[in-house]
């Protein structure tokens, strides 16, 4: 379900990271408002990395990032926090802060912000993390440490429109039930107020279930852009060297059921 | 003011939100106390009459003169310079986002006495040239040279070396404090007996050179480095969740960094200039109100102030009278108190790391 006037948000032209003693990209890709990608690929692909490019937190070399077509690297840090949320794959705090700071510091960019309070506790309410109040974040097990921190890039996007939240595994530490709750209300959450969002995940199931598009990394290039439908299988059972056998769900969407074997064709097809 | 709503979004946690509040006027309460009765104690005893007596009148003698010249001064000196170090150990805590980083752990104040060190003796001859009225300037300028120094250092090395390691930032500490300490050694080496004399001061930590002008000076010094911190406050508490996560709240870390370092350098060189060396109130102070602000920099900093004054008036007052009227170096002190401290937190830290794998 796309936004009626869709505006570009962010595009990444020939833009390349570098890490010591390896490269990634050169990656091309557009993303408009309103839109769900799901990032999928092996592990040591270069699915957070090319989350991090997104996120300008590693520079482009070679090629450009732009956010709303102005250069990631130009738009001074308050300006694109007020408008873009990251989470990050690692939950680390120092400090041994109480829940309530560790959500409210989505809203730094925002002082004096007189809806902190209201989007806080409508974040961590979205993130069934509301019981966790008054709880030290470093005495949290991790699936609600991941809640917490999920919350907190909620409050940071909760009053604006259009926006782009990216984030790295949400639901990776957290049990199957809270796994559905939970992509419902990030899914429901963009929705209503028209931000993108783009994941690394590595349920193909979620990624079937709740996004748009799939962008298939494999060897630190992006080797597809599919849109996330049954046409979409046999170049997942590429890319992951398994078979798919594939179930239709109620919905209309598709969900699959992973078993070991041996695709007709392996990766490198899809490489090439 | 929204620090009061940041904590406001739910109510279970009202008992200790009352705890917090009242950490703030209980410590200032129990520093006041501290100063009245470090200025009692003492060889010679202070009458409440002495209390009258401005200093600027005639000649002061006895026990005025002792409590206006030399305890007063001193007192509120201890209490200034705790509050540097409580707030400088506050920020480089925040800023390696790590209860163990004391400026005196990882170098930042023996790089300070390392250039006082250099400047008392091997660049004795040019720091005579310096004029008479801007003399009193050279050392503090020196320590501040030489913290900054460190705190670059540091910076760069830990993060080139060991990037993300707390290990390898104490460990990179640690090699700077031997290198500072290698070159103190040198320059006790090279000392006249003179020199020899100012030198030791320095590097066992003394409060003992206290005047007005100095406690003026410092005052004046952390009047405006807490204002500075006020502002940094709330930026410190986003670099708890990670470097690349504050930038991505709108947190300018680069820049947050950089005035962090200067900050700590400036109240670390402060103290090193005319105290001395005098470790681990750095350590204690912030830890001991981390958990009362519930690690909230906007109510850490300024506890660590007045737990860092507080630290420094008591120790110094035992280290004026313990042996009186032989008076020990304050800074053996607070290394006979912090250093066990340091060792329980390590444990601490270990446990709860243990306790989440």
């Amino acid at each position: 379900m796309k936004a009626v006037n869709t505006v570009e948000l962010l595009r990444l032209r020939g833009a390349v990271a570098r890490v010591p003693g390896r490269s990634f990209g050169p990656f091309d890709v557009a993303l408009s408002t309103g839109e769900r990608v799901a990032i999928l690929g092996p592990s040591g692909a270069g699915k957070s990395t090319l989350l991090r490019l997104m996120a300008g937190e590693r520079p482009a070399h070679g090629g450009e990032a732009l956010y709303e077509s102005h250069p990631l690297a130009a738009w001074p840090a308050q300006r694109l926090a007020q408008r873009r949320a990251v989470l990050p794959q690692s939950h680390a705090v120092a400090f041994g802060m109480p829940v309530e700071l560790v959500v409210g510091l989505g809203r730094i960019a925002r002082e004096p912000d007189p809806q902190q309070a209201h989007a806080v506790a409508g974040a961590l309410q979205a993130a069934c993390a509301a019981h966790l109040v008054g709880r030290r974040f470093d005495t949290l097990s991790g699936g609600e440490q991941a809640r917490v921190q999920l919350a907190r890039v909620l409050a940071q996007l909760w009053d604006v429109r259009d926006g782009l939240l990216l984030v790295d595994e949400p639901l990776a530490a957290l049990d199957p039930g809270l796994q559905f709750e939970l992509m419902d209300a990030l899914c429901s959450f963009v929705q209503t107020r028209g931000h993108a969002l783009v994941a690394v995940l590595h349920d193909l199931n979620q990624a079937l279930a709740s996004f748009d598009r799939l962008w298939l990394v494999q060897d630190g290039r992006l080797v597809a852009d599919l849109p996330a439908d049954r046409s979409a299988l046999a170049p997942l059972e590429r890319l992951f060297g398994i078979q798919l056998r594939c179930i239709d769900g109620d919905d209309g969407r598709v969900a699959v059921l992973a078993r070991r074997g041996t695709p007709a064709s392996t990766g490198t097809a899809l490489a090439a | 003011m929204n620090t009061a709503t940041a904590t406001d979004a739910g109510g279970a946690v009202m008992p200790r939100r009352a705890v917090t509040l009242a950490a703030g006027p209980a410590l200032v309460l129990a520093l006041l106390l501290a100063l009245a009765v470090a200025v009692q104690l003492g060889a010679v005893p202070v009458a409440t009459s002495d209390w009258w007596v401005w200093a600027g009148d005639a000649p002061a003698t006895g026990g005025a003169y002792v409590l206006w010249e030399l305890r007063l001064p001193r007192a509120l000196l201890a209490a200034c310079v705790g509050a540097a170090l409580g707030l400088a150990g506050a920020l480089t805590q925040g800023l390696f986002r790590n209860p163990l980083a004391d400026p005196g752990l990882l170098g930042v104040t023996s790089g300070a006495v390392c250039a006082v060190a250099l400047v008392l003796t091997v660049f004795a001859a040019s720091a005579a040239a310096v004029p008479m009225g801007w003399r009193v300037w050279v050392l503090p300028v020196s320590a501040f040279i030489g913290a900054l120094a460190v705190c670059f250092a540091l910076e760069r090395l830990a993060r080139w070396l060991t990037p993300g390691s707390v290990a390898g930032l104490l460990l990179t500490g640690l090699a700077l404090n031997a290198l500072a300490g290698a070159l103190v050694g040198l320059c006790t080496y090279l000392a006249t007996d003179e020199q020899l004399r100012s030198l030791t001061f320095w590097t066992l930590g003394s409060i003992a050179g206290a005047n007005w002008a100095v406690v003026a000076v410092l005052a004046a010094a952390l009047a405006a480095a807490l204002w500075q911190s006020r502002r940094l406050a709330h930026a410190l508490n986003a670099l708890a969740l990670g470097e690349a996560a504050a930038a991505h709240v709108g947190v300018d870390v680069a820049g947050l960094r950089l005035r962090l370092i200067v900050v700590a350098a400036v109240l670390c060189a402060l103290a090193v200039a005319w105290c001395g060396l005098i470790g681990f109130i750095g350590l204690m102070a912030p830890h001991l109100v981390r958990g009362l602000a519930q690690g909230d920099h906007r109510r850490v900093l300024p506890l660590a102030m007045a737990a860092g004054a507080l630290l420094l008036v008591v120790a110094d007052t035992v280290a004026r009278t313990v042996a009186i009227p032989a008076e020990i170096p304050v800074g053996i002190f607070t290394a006979l108190l912090g250093a066990p401290m340091f060792l329980l937190m390590l444990r601490g830290m270990a446990r709860q790391q243990g306790g989440h794998a």
